[in-house]
């Protein structure tokens, strides 16, 4: 059964009782709420996701984001993210308890699921080939993500890129797309068919909303992809859309130094890590405009189809 | 388990150290070294900038030497030389 195909009276009334149980890529969420605007954000932006009876399915993380007493339900609300009856966050404004989930959510993932190297990045896959866009915050990344999954690249993940540590593949984990400031009005702008939520605003991250991720990358959701190259994009004013090549050894640095849990995993994950560089192709790459970036992506996608038939 | 994972990727290589969990970048000069004095043990401290001089095809002068040096100390620093 599909998200959307709960009513909304019984999806709160679930969400305030027993949680919804959803599955997002191999992991298995159950999420408590009282508050509408998390009952919203879920309805809006996990339509297409498979739910379960609660109370008889396995999750892998609980999760709970209500008020934190009734005195704050008044005064300035605000919302706490609980992890197995845990409060691993600072309170949060109430106008931010949808993209607290989605961030505790991210938390819940990077600090368990140690079965993968998991590289803060972007990741997103055509013909059959994942790019993976690790960058700082600022770098355009969830900007190029959305306009690549809007422009028919599958969509892996936005935030959290998850390398099976048997396999080297990347195992998907596509939920919805985070968007900040600018990007928020230029993502609606560039498609008609984004969904994107309403947004939260004086957040750490300025204003943050959520794009809906596409039917099909949720449909696909158990499809692992190859990894085919590391780029590391970079918005910048008036350039032209530019792919230069970069040392795959300082590429691996890069990784050593931002996946959640590469000491973590110790002599395995300079395994894993130096094999996903071995496979992928690395670069530095400079935008200013989407279009631009996405011919320029579907370029390298079309050279590696065109390489894989000679 | 050998203490020290090498991968190299071109002229360049990463290393992890098992005792201690660290991961270290061999720029490509560094790396050549190493791999010389792997080649070559007998190889003495003197010898190295000349052999590594010619491999880079570059004059074995003073700025060189003293880039030999550091990576001489920089691979020694990490454990995987001692001294020539």
């Amino acid at each position: 059964m599909k998200l959307l195909q709960l009513s909304a009276t019984d999806l709160r009334k679930q969400l305030a009782g027993p949680g919804v149980w959803l599955r997002t890529g191999p992991f298995s969420l159950k999420v408590q709420s009282k508050l509408p605007r998390v009952a919203e954000g879920l309805l809006e932006l996990y339509g297409q996701f498979e739910v379960r009876d609660p109370n008889l399915a396995f999750a892998d993380f609980h999760v709970e984001i209500n008020s934190p007493g009734l005195l704050r339900r008044w005064f300035r609300p605000q919302v706490n993210f609980s992890f197995d009856g845990e409060q691993p966050f600072k309170p949060l404004p109430l106008d931010q308890a949808y993209p607290m989930l989605e961030w505790g959510l991210n938390w819940c993932i990077s600090m368990h699921a140690h079965q993968y190297l998991i590289i803060h990045a972007g990741v997103v896959e055509k013909n059959g080939l994942a790019a993976i866009l690790p960058a700082p915050p600022g770098s355009g990344k969830s900007t190029l993500t959305a306009g690549l999954v809007l422009s028919g690249w599958r969509l892996l993940s936005d935030e959290l890129t998850l390398i099976d540590r048997k396999t080297g593949l990347i195992r998907p984990l596509p939920r919805p797309v985070s968007l900040k400031n600018e990007s928020i009005p230029l993502i609606r702008e560039f498609s008609a068919e984004a969904f994107i939520n309403r947004a939260s605003h004086d957040t750490s991250k300025g204003t943050v909303a959520h794009m809906r991720p596409p039917k099909e990358s949720v449909r696909r959701q158990h499809e692992s992809a190859r990894p085919g190259w590391m780029i590391f994009p970079k918005w910048t004013a008036d350039s032209p859309a530019t792919l230069t090549p970069r040392s795959k050894a300082q590429t691996f640095m890069f990784l050593a130094q931002n996946a959640f849990n590469y000491s973590q995993l110790g002599a395995d994950g300079f395994r894993v890590g130096t094999h996903l560089i071995e496979q992928t192709e690395c670069y530095d790459f400079q935008y200013s405009r989407l279009e631009q970036a996405i011919t320029t992506f579907n370029q390298l996608a079309d050279r590696a189809l065109d390489s894989n038939a000679a | 388990m050998l203490r020290f994972q090498i991968k190299c990727f071109g002229d360049e290589a990463v290393v992890f150290d098992t005792a201690s969990g660290d991961t270290h970048y061999l720029a490509p000069l560094t790396y050549a070294l190493y791999t010389t004095s792997r080649k070559h043990p007998e190889m003495n401290a003197c010898e190295a900038p000349v052999k590594l001089a010619r491999m880079f095809n570059v004059a074995a002068d003073a700025s060189f030497t003293k880039l030999t040096d550091e990576a001489m100390s920089s691979l020694q620093h990490i454990g995987l030389l001692s001294r020539l």
